[in-house]
């Protein structure tokens, strides 16, 4: 697996001895931790660590699905979409058309299988590419986000959400607490249990997974199908911190997402990664446009480090790939 | 559609459906089914609308056309060579910007063109060179430009509120896509059409008469095959994104003309749209199928959509909003056909063995 990998790239250093691509991406974030907490005094404030916690455990929840739905082979990339309806729909329902809160949140969950299921149904049983499917469901999404609010945001004033998003049990906030126990889940899913190494063999081997008699479709389509619903805990996640549901929401994040899921070690060819590598991935992303706003950066600079770091990325693991070959 | 991906030959001879429902699923093009659908549209849309056939309003569809239908062309180059590049869009809004820039500079409009189009080639070649040369999935190398020509754009109209945008442009330079043919008294063809023609024409001259031409299409249905034959493949396929980001550029360039307006989210989204009308237009997804008439018809039939869609809200009151998921349910239901398309012909395939 993509576990054990050459180190040493500095220098271009012939790998004497294998190090685990987890633990090089631990030392990075270690390093930018001190880095950062060096250049900015207010980096350790509780302040500021529970906004960036609660900032990671927002894409955070979807990276992980995501990983799922990479190591088999596929690619969701309608989750900005999905994070922008519910929030529009959860504020529609409750401050539009009074409905009590707790059902409000129950659509927007429904909403977000609704979503996966219409994404699964695509992808496999017509057979197509999950890359464009996603892009058309981003659109039609977004798009019904647009059509319910009017273009609006519409405000959700004291709720559930609110609990979700804002407070904090023991000084811990709530989505990190939701973030912990999602990853907790999905680790035990994908490294100890059957379906998770079914999604392992068919994202490495589609033929021989059919071959061994595992149902392919019905594991992709969950897979969808948890993606959706993550994408909906993500937008309530996102509507209570905010405070509004608009249809702008989540816009471009499944750039972030995918490239901290791609740092975890997944690769789009599938097989490949880990939830503590996708967890490594988000929490280094994190950090760095965290530090990042801190040391004074603007977005728009952000924004174009971003596009680089996809691309290096996946470079650095293409060219250590290489070499071990 | 998935009632035609069965059609049992009867003895009488095909039905009218039947040969309907052949052209579309083995036909070599789909040119007669998109002129069939673009014809009900517009029918549709002439009966539904008081205002839809009007003088004007062809106008007006024919100028809003040319933006998706130039990017339209490099897009499907580089889906004929089994590739995707969903930086379109945002290469367009750099360029938007850099157009209000070089203005700024006050740069003649022949130096203002030929510089837009030396960015596209720029961050074109880079995404070639990452795809053919670092070997990066395209998907994520052009995932990775958008994100970065779109932070580009954004951070270069940074200082854009000091420039009074809409006086800088040189008449010279919007006359370039608002002048119109035989004069400009007789206002009857507008010049983008003209240039639509001629780029429409000379890229489906040498799809179809060239050898690189040719080797497009060789690479795109078998890339493997065609290195063995002694194409050089990488310097095809990089060619693809190079043409992808010249024609974004132009197209960002008409654009800026035709609203004298750069901003920074200029062509947002338009990828969704380019990718439609190109998988619309019967260019395969897989590579290595397809033809540029058919693309243009598609273009025309977004177009005419997004035109039609204004007119139902006049009437009907339905929001102007729903043509995002208008959009999006076209898109997936044109990958739907191209995937039955693939799937009729592998199983004709396999009847034949």
């Amino acid at each position: 697996m993509g576990d054990s990998a050459a180190s040493g790239l500095e220098q271009g250093e012939k790998a004497k001895f294998r190090l685990s691509s987890t633990l090089i991406l631990l030392f990075v974030l270690v390093v930018m931790l001190v880095v950062f907490s060096s250049l900015s005094r207010d980096f350790y404030s509780y302040q500021n660590l529970s906004t960036m916690l609660t900032n990671i455990a927002f894409s955070g929840i979807v990276a992980g699905t995501l990983t799922l739905v990479m190591i088999s082979g596929g690619l969701d990339i309608s989750i900005g979409g999905n994070i922008a309806l519910t929030s529009c729909l959860v504020a529609f329902l409750y401050d539009k058309a009074g409905w009590p809160s707790g059902l409000a949140i129950l659509l927007g969950l429904v909403l977000g299988v609704a979503i996966g299921a219409f994404n699964g149904f695509f992808i496999t049983r017509l057979d197509l590419n999950p890359i464009i499917t996603t892009l058309g469901t981003m659109a039609i999404t977004r798009g019904l986000g647009y059509v319910l609010t009017k273009g609006l945001s519409i405000g959700i004033i004291e709720n559930i959400t609110g609990f979700i998003s804002r407070s904090a049990i023991a000084k811990i906030p709530v989505p990190v607490i939701l973030f912990a126990i999602v990853y907790v889940l999905l680790a035990f899913v994908l490294g100890s249990s059957k379906f998770g190494r079914k999604i392992y063999c068919i994202g490495a081997n589609p033929l021989a997974a059919a071959a061994s008699g595992i149902r392919i479709k019905r594991v992709k389509f969950l897979l969808y199908l948890f993606s959706g619903i993550a994408g909906s805990v993500s937008g309530l996640i996102l509507a209570g911190q905010t405070g509004v549901g608009m249809p702008q929401h989540g816009r471009g994040m499944e750039l972030d997402v995918i490239t901290a899921v791609l740092l975890g070690g997944c690769s789009l060819a599938g097989g490949k990664g880990s939830i503590l590598g996708t967890l490594m991935g988000v929490l280094i992303l994190g950090v760095l446009y965290n530090g990042f706003t801190m040391i004074g950066f603007r977005w728009v600079h952000i924004s174009v480090f971003q596009g680089v770091l996809l691309i290096l990325v996946v470079a650095l693991y293409e060219i250590r790939d290489r070499q071990r070959y | 559609m998935s009632d035609n991906t069965v059609q049992v030959k009867e003895p009488r001879g095909p039905s009218f459906g039947s040969r309907l429902g052949d052209t579309f699923l083995y036909g070599k093009s789909m040119v007669p089914a998109l002129l069939l659908l673009l014809l009900l549209l517009v029918a549709f849309f002439g009966i539904a609308t008081p205002n839809f056939f009007a003088w004007t309003n062809f106008k007006a569809i024919i100028s809003n056309v040319p933006v998706i239908a130039i990017m339209a062309i490099g897009m499907t180059f580089v889906l004929l060579i089994g590739g995707l590049d969903i930086s379109v869009g945002s290469i367009l809004g750099f360029t938007a910007v850099n157009v209000v820039l070089f203005h700024n500079a006050s740069m003649p409009a022949w130096l203002v063109v030929i510089c837009s189009l030396v960015i596209g080639l720029g961050l074109g070649s880079l995404n070639g060179l990452i795809i053919t040369r670092v070997g990066i999935n395209p998907v994520i190398t052009t995932l990775g430009m958008m994100a970065f020509a779109r932070g580009l754009a954004s951070w270069f109209a940074l200082g854009f509120e000091a420039i009074k945008v809409g006086r800088v442009f040189d008449q010279k330079f919007l006359l370039l896509a608002r002048q119109f043919l035989p004069s400009s008294e007789m206002q009857i063809i507008p010049i983008t059409t003209v240039y639509l023609v001629v780029l429409y024409a000379v890229a489906s001259l040498v799809l179809r008469y060239t050898a690189y031409g040719r080797n497009v299409f060789a690479v795109g249905a078998n890339e493997y095959a065609a290195r063995l034959a002694g194409i050089n493949t990488r310097r095809i396929k990089f060619s693809a994104y190079v043409l992808s980001g010249v024609m974004a550029s132009l197209a960002g360039v008409i654009l800026v003309a035709q609203l004298s307006l750069g901003r920074d989210d200029a062509g947002m989204g338009s990828e969704l749209e380019v990718i439609t009308a190109v998988v619309l237009g019967g260019v395969s997804m897989a590579g290595g199928k397809g033809d540029l008439i058919g693309v243009i018809i598609a273009v025309l039939i977004l177009g005419v959509i997004r035109n039609g869609m204004v007119h139902i809200q006049e009437t009907f009151g339905l929001s102007y909003y729903w043509r995002e998921v208008v959009k999006g349910l076209i898109l997936i239901l044109a990958i739907s056909i191209d995937a039955a398309r693939i799937m009729a012909t592998k199983r004709r395939q396999r009847v034949r063995q």
